[in-house]
């Protein structure tokens, strides 16, 4: 996994740029994620490692697929990517290129999950206080979990903050364990 | 003993109500490939090097390797049960160990934490286990002795407070032997001793504690205790544990020895931790780093002023220097100096002390090797008496081993070359010393002055060693209050008197 990411970050930097400069960076994100649905495919995925299937076919393939409206410079960056054979890396470059515009745009996604459903105004209150702690504008995905039993977690990124009651139970455990 | 059912459940409703919850925020990630005590884990943005990490069970981790996407973690203790997929915390803690006098007497793991059944350990204190060592400022050179209770090696290669003297040999030449004594010889000096056992058997370290406790030098001592069984971290981690552990007692101003027994397993285990961490391979497969590995360990056994202790204290021990003594041990392949890790240790110790196969075989125990075993700065700290007498030690050992190889050509040898030939035959003698039989300096001081001033000259050569137990025994009931003396004022000036009338009666009556 990490592996992965090391390789697809240069591609994921040079497109980002590159997509920066001509302004489209939503169509190129919207790109990129439907060029990895369609390599993830599992009638693509081993044509992927075919020897018998050109570079260029596969190039070709994937921007049929995925990339209407793409200019030059785009088709260029999918022959760039099967010449090198680094087409399976597009989730991960996918992954990074979200990453790299949330940053520009100063966004985070959060997820919350929590043990009830969250009513509207409690994500509303629960999004601005996030945003306040993270200077970020957050974009709030829901998620329901009933073996949390109460409260919520919010994940950032790396950064949990576990509100949940599970976890508070879980943390009694290991401090009446650890003797 | 029976525990009623009351008092579990008092005790855990004291812990409920003291636990804490507060809403956590942490950085996590998760484990991508465990691979025998490696973890290297996707994520943990904000992972610092050094840090505690989280892994579920109550096991904790150390991040030793922060690369772009992941971190490279050592697994302190079991690892079995972390599987891949796992969440792992950051705790914002760097990695602490017990310190302070309750551990004395007290076999402990890398951790600190106790082993040897005898119940939790009562400190308060916690220290980090890597700490930069005391500046310059705060140092003071070498001026106090640490008796080993060896003849051979307190008259000629004498290790003072504060020092690192490396002590150096295959395996089965009496290293740690020679240690040990050193342990059981600090009972009644103040000292206090750091065991540290790296990579060894069960067996032998249960056999060390048992010859600790057996005579009277466990109150004295910690023993900490990462056998070849545990896993590479622990071993790793050990040296460092045991010096926080020493520091605690240099930092209050007292004096401290640490053994290290021996620092060529810790490489092996930080060998093992680095290549499993993909760190490249540099000579003898060790990583570049494993210089430092053992400077900054051996660096922090120090002598530090009084200052320094008063700032350590925040001034409650007022015009007392602490000290911690470094005496790490080295194992060589077949009298191999010349291997990556010997060269280091010896360059950065401040002496060795060189044990040989040949003449352990040879019944000369401490197999010590006169000629290659230097101190650098132990002269400074030699008492008085024993510096003057060593010195000739020292020369009659020289000229007896130039002498010994010239001679065995030559059938006629001159008068005063066979004299020097039989006198170095003799300081040989005398130098043998029997484990667990440490000497005091008047001992010690009256053997060498008789080998010196020529009264076992006339003794045949089988049998120097009766005589110098026959003369300790001579000296010990007849002349308890010059021995005495001797040890509380280790002058020879004073004392040549004395030592010259112990031995004229001693050979007047004939009784060897």
């Amino acid at each position: 996994m990490a592996e992965k990411t090391t390789i697809a970050r240069p591609y994921a930097k040079a497109v980002f740029a590159l997509a920066r400069e001509q302004g489209k960076l939503d169509a190129w994100l919207k790109t990129l994620v439907r060029a990895a649905t369609v390599v993830t495919d599992t009638r693509v995925e081993p044509l992927l490692s075919n020897p018998r299937v050109t570079p260029a076919g596969l190039a070709d393939l994937v921007v049929d697929i995925a990339g209407g409206g793409l200019d030059e410079t785009g088709r260029n960056f999918f022959k760039v990517l099967a010449a090198n054979r680094r087409l399976g890396y597009l989730p991960e470059i996918a992954a990074i290129f979200a990453h790299l515009k949330s940053e520009a745009e100063r966004s985070i996604d959060v997820t919350v999950t929590s043990a009830v459903l969250l009513s509207a105004d409690q994500q509303k209150k629960l999004a601005a206080a996030v945003e306040k702690r993270l200077a970020r504008t957050v974009r709030l995905h829901s998620k329901l979990d009933p073996s949390l039993i109460g409260g919520a977690v919010l994940r950032a990124g790396d950064l949990v903050i576990d509100g949940s009651l599970k976890g508070r139970l879980d943390r009694l455990e290991s401090e009446l364990a650890s003797g | 003993m029976s525990i009623k059912a009351s008092e579990i459940s008092d005790l855990i409703k004291s812990r409920i109500e003291k636990f804490q919850s507060t809403t956590e925020a942490r950085n996590v990630g998760t484990v991508v490939t465990v691979t025998d005590g490696i973890c290297r884990v996707h994520g943990l943005a904000d992972a610092r090097y050094g840090e505690m990490l989280e892994f579920p069970g109550n096991t904790f981790g150390l991040a030793l390797n922060l690369e772009q996407d992941s971190v490279g973690a050592v697994v302190l203790g079991e690892y079995k049960h972390i599987t891949e997929g796992d969440t792992v915390k950051t705790t914002n803690r760097i990695l602490e160990v017990p310190v302070g006098p309750e551990l004395l007497g007290r076999v402990v793991d890398a951790l600190g934490q106790p082993i040897d059944g005898k119940g939790p350990i009562k400190s308060s204190r916690q220290a980090p286990i890597e700490r930069v060592a005391p500046g310059v400022i705060f140092r003071k050179s070498v001026s106090q002795p640490v008796q080993t209770g060896y003849k051979a090696v307190d008259s000629m290669v004498p290790v003072g407070r504060g020092q690192r003297e490396l002590i150096i040999g295959d395996r089965q030449t009496g290293k740690t032997a020679l240690a040990i004594d050193t342990i059981i010889n600090q009972k009644g000096s103040g000292v206090k001793c750091i065991y540290v056992a790296i990579g060894q058997k069960q067996a032998s370290i249960a056999n060390v504690v048992r010859k600790l406790e057996e005579n009277g030098a466990m109150a004295h001592t910690i023993v900490v205790a990462a056998s070849a069984s545990v896993p590479a971290a622990m071993q790793y981690l050990a040296p460092y544990s045991g010096c926080t552990m020493g520091e605690y007692f240099m930092d209050n101003g007292e004096d401290a020895l640490i053994i290290y027994d021996d620092l060529t397993k810790q490489a092996w285990a930080y060998r093992q931790i680095s290549l499993l961490l993909k760190r490249p391979p540099g000579r003898e497969a060790y990583p570049g780093d494993v210089f430092y590995l053992h400077s900054r360990l051996l660096e922090r056994s120090a002598r530090v002023n009084a200052e320094y202790v008063e700032k350590a204290t925040g001034g409650k021990v007022k015009g007392k220097t602490g000290s911690l003594t470094g005496l790490p041990i080295i194992e060589t392949q077949a009298g191999d100096v010349t291997a990556f890790v010997p060269t280091n240790v010896i360059s950065i110790t401040d002496g060795q002390i060189f044990l040989e196969t040949d003449l352990f075989n040879a019944g000369i125990r401490p197999a010590m090797n006169a000629g290659i075993s230097v101190s650098r700065v132990g002269g400074a700290a030699q008492t008085d008496i024993i510096k003057r007498l060593g010195g000739g030690i020292r020369l009659a050992l020289a000229q007896y081993r130039e002498l010994a190889a010239f001679s065995q050509f030559a059938s006629d040898l001159d008068e005063a070359t066979r004299k020097q030939l039989e006198r170095g035959v003799r300081v040989t003698e005398v130098m043998k010393q029997k484990q667990y039989a440490p000497m005091s300096v008047a001992e010690m001081a009256l053997s060498i002055y008789a080998v010196n001033s020529g009264y076992m000259d006339k003794v045949e050569r089988n049998k120097v060693v009766a005589f110098e137990v026959a003369l300790q025994a001579f000296a010990r009931s007849n002349h308890a209050a010059s021995i005495k003396a001797i040890n509380d004022k280790p002058v020879l000036k004073e004392h040549e008197a004395t030592l010259k009338k112990i031995c004229e009666d001693f050979v007047a009556t004939g009784a060897y």
